[in-house]
C-alpha cells in the first residue's frame, strides 16, 4: 500500500522543517535544563518568591508540588508540556494537514494523479511519511531530553516515568496527526491550514492550562487531549495507564481510518 | 481486434477507448456538465473544443478521477474511471491545463520521479529526446521556469512512458508559435504509432489543424459532435442573398435558418442547414439578383454553435 517513489520523494521534501521543527524544540529542552543548575542555586530565594504564586498556577504551569521545581524531572516535566506537547502537536498537526492539501493548492496533485497511483496509496503513504517524520522528531526529543537530564541533573532520576511521559507525549502528538488529516480530508476547496491547526491545538492547550488553574474537576478539562496526558512524573505511582493508551491509540485510529475513506471520495479540486 | 500499445502481449482493447455516458456533475447547486455522452475510438485524434467554463475541464478531471460523477458513467480502456483509475491511468499520458510542478526540484529530477511510477529505464532516453525536440534544459530548477517552459515538462511528462492515451487539456497555452508546431509534429507521431488522443481546447485552430472529430461543449452541454468535414460541408451553409430593388422580402422564415443577418436593405446572411430545395421554393416567389451558398469557415460554424 505504501508507494516507495512517493515517500522517497516526500522525505526529502519534508525534511527541512523535520530538521528545523528538530533543532528549535531541542535547543530549547536543552537551554531550559541548562537553567537548572542556577535554580538549585538560588533555591531559597526562589522558594520565597514561589510562595506567593497561587498553587493553581504552579499547577498550570505543570508542577504538582512547589518542591517539584528543585527535581530535575519535575523540571523537565513542566517544560515539555511546552516544548513537546504543545510544540510537537502543531508540528504534527500542521505537516498532516500540509500533506495532503499541498498537493490541492499547490496544484500538483492534477500530476501526481495522473500517475498510476490510488488514491488509497496516496493517503496511507503520506500519513505513514508524516508518522514517521513525528516519530523521528519524539526519539530525537526524547534523546536530547535523556542527554539533558543526565548533564544537569541534581541527583538520580528515575527511567521509567521519564519514559512513560515521553510516550504520551508521542500518542498526543500522533493524535494531534490524526486531526491533521481529518482537517484536510474536510476542506472542500483547498488552502493553506496552518494558521487554523496553530489556533485549533493553541485553544485546546488553554483549555487544558484553564482547567489546572482553575483547578475545575471533572469532565470539562478533558475535552482537551492535553490533558489525558499524566504530567505528574514525581508522584510515585506514575505509571502507564492502559485506559489513556487505548483513548489515544483509537481515536487515533479511528481519526485516520475516517480520513482515509474521506480521501477516497473527495473531490481534488485545483 | 485491436491490442494495446505499451502493455504487453495480447491485452485486447475495447474499439471504444473513452466511452462516456450522460455524464453530469453539479458542484453543489452550480453546475459543472450536464447529460453529457460522447466516444472516442481507438487511434482517433479527438478534439472536445468550447469557450471556458463551458465544462472540458471538468469533463478530464472526472474522466481522470480526480472529482467524482455526481451521475452517469464513464469508461476508458472499457474499464470505469472510478473503480479502475490506478489500471487506466498505467496507460494514460494526461497535459493538465494549468498544473504546477514540485517545486526544489531540478527538471530532469522532476521528470525522473514521474517516470519512476511507470517502473523501467526506457523513459530516460525518451525525455532527453522530447527535451531535445521541445528544446528544454534539464538542468534548470523548476522554480525558474516560464510559464512555457513549465508546459513542455508538462507535455514530456505525458508522452515519456508512450501512453496508449493522451488527454490534453489547453496543451498550447503559454507555447511559442514554433514549439506549438514541434508539439503538433510530436502528437501527429503518437497517433500514427496508435495512440488515441483527446485534444481539449478553446483554440479553433488547433483543433481544425490536428482532429478529424469533435465534441462542441457549451454551457455544461455537448452540442453537438461529428468530423469536422461533415460539420463544414453537408450540415451548415452561409447563404447570401441580394434582393433587386422591387424584390426585397423581409419576411424569410424557413426550417433551418439561424443566425440571420441583414447586411444591407436588399441582401440577407444567415446559416442554413435546412433543405435546399425547400430554400429554393421560398425564393422562386421574390425577385433575386445573387445568389450564394457556400461552406463557412470553421471558426464560423464554431461561433455559431457557441452563440
Amino acid at each position: 500500500m505504501i508507494n516507495t517513489i512517493l515517500f522517497r520523494m516526500e522525505f526529502r521534501r519534508n525534511l527541512r522543517s523535520l530538521v528545523l521543527w528538530s533543532a528549535v524544540i531541542c535547543a530549547l529542552i536543552f537551554f531550559t535544563m541548562s537553567l537548572f543548575r542556577s535554580v538549585l542555586e538560588y533555591q531559597q530565594q526562589i522558594m520565597g518568591m514561589v510562595k506567593i504564586v497561587p498553587m493553581a498556577a504552579m499547577k498550570a504551569r505543570g508542577f504538582g508540588n512547589i518542591t517539584d521545581i528543585f527535581s530535575g524531572l519535575g523540571f523537565y516535566a513542566a517544560n515539555n508540556i511546552v516544548y513537546m506537547m504543545l510544540l510537537g502537536s502543531i508540528y504534527s498537526m500542521v505537516l498532516t494537514s500540509n500533506i495532503l492539501l499541498k498537493e490541492e493548492y499547490g496544484k500538483t496533485a492534477e500530476y501526481l494523479m495522473s500517475r498510476p497511483i490510488s488514491r488509497d496509496e496516496i493517503f496511507t503513504t503520506k500519513s505513514a511519511l508524516a508518522c514517521l517524520n513525528v516519530v523521528l522528531l519524539n526519539i530525537i526529543a526524547c534523546l536530547v531530553s535523556y542527554i539533558s537530564l543526565e548533564v544537569f541533573k541534581s541527583g538520580d532520576f528515575r527511567i521509567q516515568p521519564f519514559m512513560v511521559l515521553t510516550l504520551y507525549t508521542f500518542l498526543l502528538n500522533l493524535l494531534f496527526g490524526a486531526l491533521g488529516l481529518l482537517v484536510a480530508c474536510l476542506i472542500r476547496r483547498a488552502r493553506p491550514v496552518t494558521f487554523f491547526c496553530v489556533g485549533l491545538v493553541l485553544v485546546l492547550y488553554f483549555l487544558f492550562t484553564i482547567s489546572r488553574l482553575s483547578g475545575v474537576k471533572g469532565y470539562f478539562g478533558y475535552m482537551s487531549p492535553f490533558k489525558w496526558v499524566n504530567v505528574e512524573v514525581l508522584n510515585p505511582s506514575y505509571g502507564a495507564e492502559f485506559w489513556r493508551i487505548f483513548l489515544f491509540l483509537g481515536l487515533t485510529v479511528l481519526l485516520v481510518i475516517l480520513s482515509g475513506f474521506l480521501y477516497r471520495k473527495k473531490d481534488i479540486l485545483t | 481486434m485491436n491490442f494495446c500499445l505499451v502493455c504487453p502481449e495480447t491485452t485486447p482493447v475495447p474499439e471504444n477507448i473513452i466511452e462516456i455516458r450522460n455524464l453530469s456533475k453539479y458542484y453543489g447547486h452550480s453546475r459543472g456538465i450536464e447529460d453529457v455522452s460522447l466516444e472516442v475510438k481507438q487511434g482517433e485524434f479527438f478534439g472536445f473544443i468550447g469557450p471556458n467554463g463551458a465544462g472540458k475541464s471538468t469533463t478530464i478531471r472526472i474522466l481522470l478521477n480526480l472529482i467524482f460523477p455526481s451521475s452517469g458513467s464513464a469508461k476508458i480502456f472499457g474499464m470505469d474511471v472510478v473503480r479502475s483509475s490506478k489500471q487506466i491511468r498505467s496507460r494514460l499520458g494526461y497535459v493538465p491545463s494549468d498544473a504546477s510542478l514540485y517545486d526544489k526540484m531540478k527538471v530532469h529530477e522532476f521528470l525522473r520521479f514521474g517516470a519512476a511510477f511507470y517502473g523501467g529505464t526506457r523513459s530516460e532516453d525518451r525525455i532527453r529526446e522530447l527535451a531535445g525536440i521541445l528544446d528544454l534544459n534539464l538542468e534548470r530548477r523548476v522554480t525558474e521556469l516560464s510559464t512555457g517552459n513549465k508546459k513542455k515538462v508538462n507535455i514530456i511528462q505525458a508522452l515519456a512512458h508512450r501512453p496508449d492515451l493522451l488527454i490534453l487539456d489547453e496543451p498550447t497555452t503559454g507555447l511559442d508559435p514554433l514549439i506549438q508546431s514541434k508539439l503538433f509534429g510530436l502528437l501527429t507521431e503518437e497517433n500514427k504509432r496508435g495512440a488515441t488522443v483527446f485534444f481539449s481546447s478553446h483554440i479553433l485552430s488547433d483543433v481544425q489543424v490536428l482532429c478529424r472529430r469533435v465534441a462542441i461543449v457549451k454551457d455544461g452541454r455537448i452540442i453537438r459532435s461529428d468530423e469536422i468535414a461533415v460539420l463544414r460541408e453537408k450540415q451548415l451553409k452561409k447563404v447570401r442573398i441580394l434582393f433587386t430593388e422591387n424584390g426585397i422580402l423581409d419576411n424569410i422564415e424557413i426550417t433551418g435558418m439561424e443566425s440571420f443577418h441583414r447586411e444591407s436593405p436588399r441582401s440577407i446572411v444567415f446559416m442554413f442547414s435546412g433543405d435546399i430545395n425547400e430554400l429554393i421554393n421560398r425564393l422562386s416567389v421574390c425577385s433575386v439578383e445573387s445568389l450564394s451558398i457556400e461552406e463557412p469557415p470553421l471558426e464560423e460554424i464554431f461561433l455559431h454553435y457557441y452563440q
